[in-house]
């Protein structure tokens, strides 16, 4: 601290000179802070409709102030808590499943350069290629309570068949794993890459000093990598609300909304197909001001904790 | 120097991707305020000396998904005739609702909507905004034909008149009496099954339940495929039988709203009625016995038709048989009229009113020309334009035969695998496009073949008197709609739903009634029968 006082006065300077040197560098840099200018900072000022009655024709500025009315109307709304709740047990859900693609990429990180290995590997990731929409399609086909393969199985054994699509209590199964199908492979790349960073010696030592496998996974592996899990799983949280909402609005009926109901398919439905911007955009930011305080909150503790944070 | 001159750019980059970003708001100042009747004629054609260009926004049906509006018989024909040359801007059904709320949210005006799906409150909230134009003069001045079926039928003044006294669109109608129109899809029986079965048309709904029930016995299909009840949406089935429990005795425009049948001033929300609750009983014993298909809430049309051509289907609610699952199949199904129920009731409720939607059409304030624009529908509410939006122009897609209008033989027998409905999507766009006056007279398509006339014949005797069409609401009343009224039917639709599988219990009706009303059912019951009363004093 007391270093940077004393050349404070030359700083000016110093920053002027750094900047003329490394031009290109900055060059580099401009159109990724355009990108996020342009498309990320200016559209900002269109967040006061959630505060406006909003109106076409007289303009997001030319708009009417109600203040937290809408907000107030969410908050006393009859779906409210529903939405909530339901938001936040899939996410949950969600997170805890976080350790299966470090557990995967462990299993991965062992097998030894065999076709083997680049064949699961291949399995894994493909399903991250097929569109939400197929995929929800596929559900449908496996899952049809008449047509679906799994209860044709499930007759042909003499059992009674499952309405899996129209259950609330299966929705949030079939969403969440359904997922995890898709995506787990693809996660296990970060974490491989972090993997492959970790120094041979240390192994070799280990190996000598008559250490087994598993003892080298937990003592050497993990803490190896343990700053990228951190920093995944903060990232994780800062989307925390954020459900892939297209995957929640295919896979919603009349049924499975006690537990498929969400904000975000909450905001679709009011503020594209009912037209109340107003209100759509109230909830929205209500559901963007929980993901700022939880990223704030674990990156906060994951610094006391871990010593590794985002900033 | 070359610092200076990178300097220069990133500025020119930065501020002029600021002024692109606020450029948007000033640009849309008033153009329409010229809107006058100097390029407009008042009677014949041409409507305009001066070629006038439109665009409109339009809803773009399915079956139209092959053809281009902007080059097409049917409108090409018109743009000749009228010199207004109108550029379409169609979008399909699945994307509309999108598209349009981003029109109107953006403030990037088409000068007019067609069949845009524009609810009664995006009229009056828009029109009192200035966004869409009141129409009340223009049509006293430039649609005679509408205005003649307006003082012929006066539910039509009263389904487009809003409460500040405003009139906001056009709508599309159906001539009066032009019942197998009005029905939509109506209930079919399988009746090659039923002589299987040595039993008669069912008439009661205990009747219905037996031959469901002795559908799925008899399993003609084999290995238990056979569906004794089918469709595409559970509604169908509730509003086809609302009739045999005494519920939706005015139609189904206005949601879970009909007239309360103990005294006749007063408008009932039959969600919460007894009626209604045993008729949720009824289907949930059938939904319980695996009589309706189990897999009718999620079921997509294309699966349904898939069934359907496989003959699956032991009775449903659709549109005819013949014309979409073909010859063969199709000519095993006798229609259904209403049932009667365990109370007598006996009714068909389930048809639409002779006004099909308000808002056919929807002048918005960056219209060039109004007037001329008025005139350009108003064709469409009397014969010779019926004529030419359904069946064309004769000697290319009609002929008259024995004084009757008949499609062409290359649209009524098409070459190749090409369906009817592919052959007339070619030359015209009415297909799922409801537009101006549908006349018996000049329509021919699947409401009119021979099997759904019939199925109209018998259900016409029970057909209720009175169809309401969506009553109009203030802005005041509008809000508590959005609210309170959206978060009571949303949670009514789910708990119907929910009783008929058995997910819930019906012996919790008492605290769904309780549910109903702590969500403020008091306020919205004061709403409609506000605009109930404004409806009948009209």
């Amino acid at each position: 601290m007391a270093k940077n006082q004393s050349i404070q006065k030359g700083r000016g300077a110093v920053i002027k000179k750094n900047f003329l040197r490394n031009w290109q560098l900055y060059l580099f840099m401009m159109p990724v802070f355009l990108y996020f200018f342009i498309f990320h900072y200016i559209p900002m000022y269109g967040v006061q409709i959630a505060f406006k009655d909003y109106f076409a024709t007289l303009g997001i500025w030319g708009s009417e102030w109600v203040g937290f009315e809408h907000f107030e109307r969410f908050f006393s709304s009859y779906y409210f808590w529903r939405l909530l709740k339901n938001t936040i047990i899939l996410n949950l859900y969600m997170l805890v499943l976080f350790p299966l693609p470090i557990i995967l990429a462990l299993a991965f990180n062992e097998l030894r350069n065999g076709a083997f290995k680049k064949w699961t590997q291949t399995l894994t990731y493909a399903p991250h290629f097929i569109s939400v929409v197929v995929v929800v399609g596929m559900l449908v086909a496996f899952l049809d309570p008449n047509t679906g393969l799994i209860n044709h199985l499930l007759r042909a054994l003499g059992m009674d068949t499952i309405p899996f699509l129209t259950s609330p209590d299966w929705f949030r199964h079939i969403f969440v794993w359904s997922g995890q199908w898709q995506t787990l492979g693809w996660s296990t790349i970060i974490y491989l890459a972090a993997l492959a960073g970790v120094n041979p010696e240390l192994h070799e030592a280990a190996k000598v000093d008559g250490a087994t496998r598993m003892q080298r996974i937990t003592r050497i592996n993990i803490p190896s990598i343990m700053p990228t899990i951190v920093i995944l799983f903060i990232l994780n949280i800062g989307n925390f609300m954020q459900i892939g909402f297209e995957k929640v609005l295919l896979m919603q009926n009349t049924l499975n909304s006690e537990t498929s109901d969400v904000i975000q398919t909450f905001v679709y439905e009011t503020g594209i197909l009912e037209g109340q911007y107003s209100f759509a955009a109230a909830v929205g930011l209500f559901e963007s001001a929980i993901n700022i305080v939880l990223l704030i909150t674990v990156n906060q503790i994951a610094r006391k904790v871990s010593e590794n944070s985002l900033w | 120097m070359l610092k200076k001159w990178f300097f220069f750019i990133a500025t020119l980059v930065f501020v002029s991707a600021l002024y692109a970003c606020s450029g948007g708001d000033d640009g849309d100042s008033k153009e329409g305020e010229a809107a006058g009747g100097d390029n407009v004629n008042a009677t014949g054609f041409p409507i305009v000396e001066e070629e006038l260009e439109l665009t409109i926004f339009a809803n773009k049906p399915a079956q139209n998904e092959g053809n281009d509006w902007n080059d097409i018989l049917i409108w090409n024909t018109y743009r000749d005739l009228t010199n207004i040359n109108v550029n379409w801007n169609s979008v399909s059904p699945d994307a509309l609702e999108e598209n349009r709320n981003l029109a109107l949210g953006s403030g990037d005006l088409p000068d007019a909507f067609f069949l845009a799906e524009l609810s009664n409150t995006d009229l009056l909230r828009y029109g009192s905004q200035g966004a869409f134009l009141p129409l009340n003069d223009l049509i006293d001045e430039y649609a005679p034909n509408l205005k003649a079926l307006m003082e012929n039928d006066p539910t039509i003044e009263k389904a487009i008149t809003f409460p500040d006294g405003n009139i906001y669109s056009m709508p599309s109608l159906i001539e009066d009496d032009f019942l197998s129109l009005r029905l939509s899809a109506r209930p079919w029986v399988n009746e090659d099954w039923l002589n299987e079965l040595d039993m008669d048309i069912p008439e009661t709904t205990g009747d219905f339940y037996e031959y469901l029930k002795a559908v799925k016995e008899l399993d003609p299909v084999g290995n238990g495929d056979t569906i004794p009840y089918g469709g595409t949406d559970i509604a169908e089935l509730v509003q086809w039988l609302s009739g045999s429990f005494g519920v939706m005795n005015h139609g189904a425009s206005n949601t879970n709203l009909d007239l309360d049948p103990n005294d006749d001033s007063k408008v009932r929300y039959y969600a919460t009625a007894d009626e209604y609750r045993e008729m949720l009983e009824y289907i949930h014993m059938l939904y319980e016995e695996g009589l309706i298909d189990q897999s009718i809430f999620t079921i997509e049309w294309g699966q349904f038709l898939a069934n359907a051509s496989d003959n699956l289907y032991g009775s449903m609610i659709f549109y005819d048989p013949i014309e979409l699952f073909g010859e063969e199949i199709g000519s095993q199904y006798n229609s259904l009229a209403a049932l009667e129920g365990p109370d007598g009731h006996q009714s068909y409720n389930k048809l639409s009113s002779s006004v099909w939607t308000p808002d056919n059409l929807v002048i918005t304030s960056e219209n060039p020309n109004p007037a001329a624009t008025v005139r350009w529908m108003d064709h469409f509410y009397g014969d010779e334009g019926a004529e030419l939006y359904y069946m064309g122009v004769e000697g290319e897609t009609f002929e008259i035969e024995d004084g009757e209008a008949v499609y062409s033989d290359h649209i009524l027998n098409p070459e190749g695998d090409m369906t009817f409905e592919q052959a007339i999507a070619q030359d015209l766009t009415w297909l799922g496009s409801i537009s101006g006056i549908i006349k018996a007279d000049y329509f021919q398509g699947g409401e009119t073949a021979p099997q759904s006339m019939e199925a109209a014949e018998k259900i016409e005797p029970q057909v209720i008197d009175e169809v309401w069409p969506r009553f109009t609401f203030t802005e005041e009343e509008n809000r508590i709609l959005q609210s309170t009224g959206e978060d009571i039917n949303k949670y009514v639709e789910e708990m119907r739903d929910k009783f008929i599988t058995g997910d819930e219990d019906l012996d919790n009706w008492d605290s769904y009634i309780q549910t109903i009303e702590q969500m403020g059912m008091e306020e919205l019951q004061e709403v409609y029968q506000a605009a109930y009363d404004r409806y009948q004093s009209n």
